[in-house]
């Protein structure tokens, strides 16, 4: 099968692609940040001034679980884990590049865009997990 | 603002397990519902209307019990909070007769989950935490991983809840499991998101439980002179949407239950005597009880292991055996948590009674949504 030359964020809105960035948004009236973005703001529920804004890459390990069993179709283990990052923002994501045992809270950790699968016309939809800061191994 | 309480006229529920394929979810409803009309002394004919409480049932399943049980041509309403579906419709029944609508009615929680689900359950595939690989057990092993480093709880201390609930469960003749488990056995179970196990889960289970609730003038019709247990109220609440990075175990949607039962009811943390916990994962009994505020924040653990939430403890949590030994059939378990309740109440329990019990509050947590504490959760309220 050929390359398909467009490859797009798997969902509209959630990340940008060069460079891999997360999307979040912003409150104009008091500066809440969140992700995914939302039309509201969940601190003070503002439904404007709400802009979109792009998220740090790098994160820090708040809490981490290693999932061995899954429904059918998901393949395991991986490493499943909530990232903080600096705007005050978790996000839920995978974490590679890192043995399962050598995960630990405090970990640094940044976003990588990965396969996501393909759509029904077989362009690549792009996700995102995130990659230890520096290789560890256990 | 608080509404009339239900009587229960009736419990019953069928044993949890799993049941082969043939034993139809409209047979398990048919089988509870069955025992809890017996139950009530409840002719079909003395039923104003039908609840039921399901998540894979599929369309209008209320309406195919119903007309496998006779109660076909009546109101009956299908109600979805996923894990909360059963205590939903108990919400909805004991509204209904507060408002006058009804007098006599059944409520039905079931599901058929063997021979549909299959490694654990997650969240609806349009959920963005569904996208990035959360399954339900991933959820309670990234709380107890964070419970442990924030609190110094054990491995150990998380792992007695289930030891705990399995001891109870050997008392309970419904209960899917009905063995011991000991410690060692909790921790050396397959692993299935860490630090959690496989004894740390519930089951996949078959199951239907039924009540019927009344009003004074339902009491009359089905000729109860000496009324039962009473369900002072449920409340329901659902998770908000947390910005910014608090703990994770915070349990403000817990939190918020707890003080919407309290307002609906009249009855205060003080008085409960034992709790129906929704222990879906060992973890989630310890940090659910503590957002409820009924144990000490950081001390579910601790006071696990210590024996203060077994039976003859302080405050006996799950003296059925709960979701990790009754089993949990999603849909049925606020139900079959309300069945408890109306036994325990009446002193009926058996080897599983706690000794006096007038107060007791069953709770349930459906399901997760993306970047919120929790789907839907239920805090239903019973006294002598
Ligand atoms: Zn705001």
């Amino acid at each position: 099968m050929p390359a398909v030359a467009a490859a797009r964020p798997f969902r509209e809105g959630l990340l940008k692609l060069t460079p891999p960035r997360l999307l979040g948004s912003r409150c104009g009236r008091c500066a809440t940040v969140t992700f995914p973005p939302r039309e509201f703001c969940p601190g003070c529920r503002a439904v404007e001034p709400i802009t979109e804004t792009e998220l740090s890459p790098e994160g820090t390990v708040y809490s981490f679980t290693v999932v061995r069993q899954a429904p059918p179709g998901i393949e395991v283990p991986y490493v499943l884990a909530y990232i903080d990052l600096p705007e005050g923002v978790r996000v839920l994501g995978q974490v590679v590049g890192v043995a399962p045992e050598a995960v630990t809270i405090g970990v640094g950790v940044r976003l990588e865009p990965t396969a996501f699968g393909r759509d029904g016309d077989g362009t690549e939809l792009v996700g995102y997990r995130f990659r230890a800061a520096s290789e560890v191994t256990a | 603002m608080t509404l009339a309480p239900a009587h229960v006229a009736g419990a019953g529920m069928i044993r949890f397990g799993k049941y082969p394929a043939d034993v139809t979810l409209e047979r398990m409803a048919v089988g509870a519902a069955r025992a809890a009309l017996l139950d009530a002394g409840a002719d079909l004919t003395q039923i104003d209307a039908c609840y039921v409480g399901h998540v894979f049932g599929g369309p209008v399943a209320g309406q195919r019990i119903a007309a496998q049980l006779g109660l076909d041509g009546l109101p009956v309403s299908n109600h979805e909070n996923y894990c909360a579906s059963g205590a939903t419709a108990l919400r909805e029944a004991w509204v209904a007769l507060a408002a006058g609508l009804h007098d006599v009615v059944l409520i039905v929680g079931v599901e058929k989950m063997t021979d549909r689900v299959a490694g654990g359950v997650r969240p609806d595939p349009g959920d963005l935490d569904a996208a990035v690989g959360y399954v339900m057990a991933a959820g309670h092993g990234l709380s107890a991983r964070r419970y442990m480093a924030d609190h110094g709880a054990t491995r150990e201390q998380i792992a007695a809840v289930a030891v705990k609930n399995h001891a109870h469960s050997v008392h309970n003749p419904f209960a899917q499991y009905q063995r011991p488990v000991s410690i060692e056995e909790v921790l050396n179970a397959r692993p299935i998101a860490e630090p959690l196990g496989l004894l740390d889960c519930s089951p996949i289970s078959d199951g239907a439980a039924a009540m019927v609730l009344c009003t004074p003038a339902g009491l009359r019709r089905l000729g109860l002179v000496a009324p039962g247990p009473r369900m002072l109220g449920c409340a329901l609440v659902s998770g908000s949407v947390r910005p910014g990075t608090g703990d994770v175990n915070e349990e403000d949607v817990s939190r918020r239950a707890a003080e919407e039962a309290w307002k609906l009811t009249g009855i205060g943390p003080e008085d409960i005597d034992l709790v129906e916990m929704h222990d879906c994962f060992t973890i989630a009994e310890i940090v659910r009880m503590e957002g409820l505020g009924l144990i000490p924040r950081g001390a579910g653990a601790a006071w696990t292991a210590a024996g203060e939430t077994s039976l003859g403890g302080r405050l006996p949590v799950n003296p059925s055996g709960g979701l990790l030994s009754r089993g949990h059939p999603v849909g049925a378990t606020g139900v079959a948590q309300a069945c408890e309740l109306t036994w325990q109440l009446r002193g009926t329990a058996g080897g599983r009674q706690v000794e006096g019990a007038r107060v007791g509050l069953s709770y349930c947590k459906g399901g997760t949504v993306n970047g919120t504490d929790g789907g839907s959760v239920t805090t239903l309220v019973m006294s002598k």
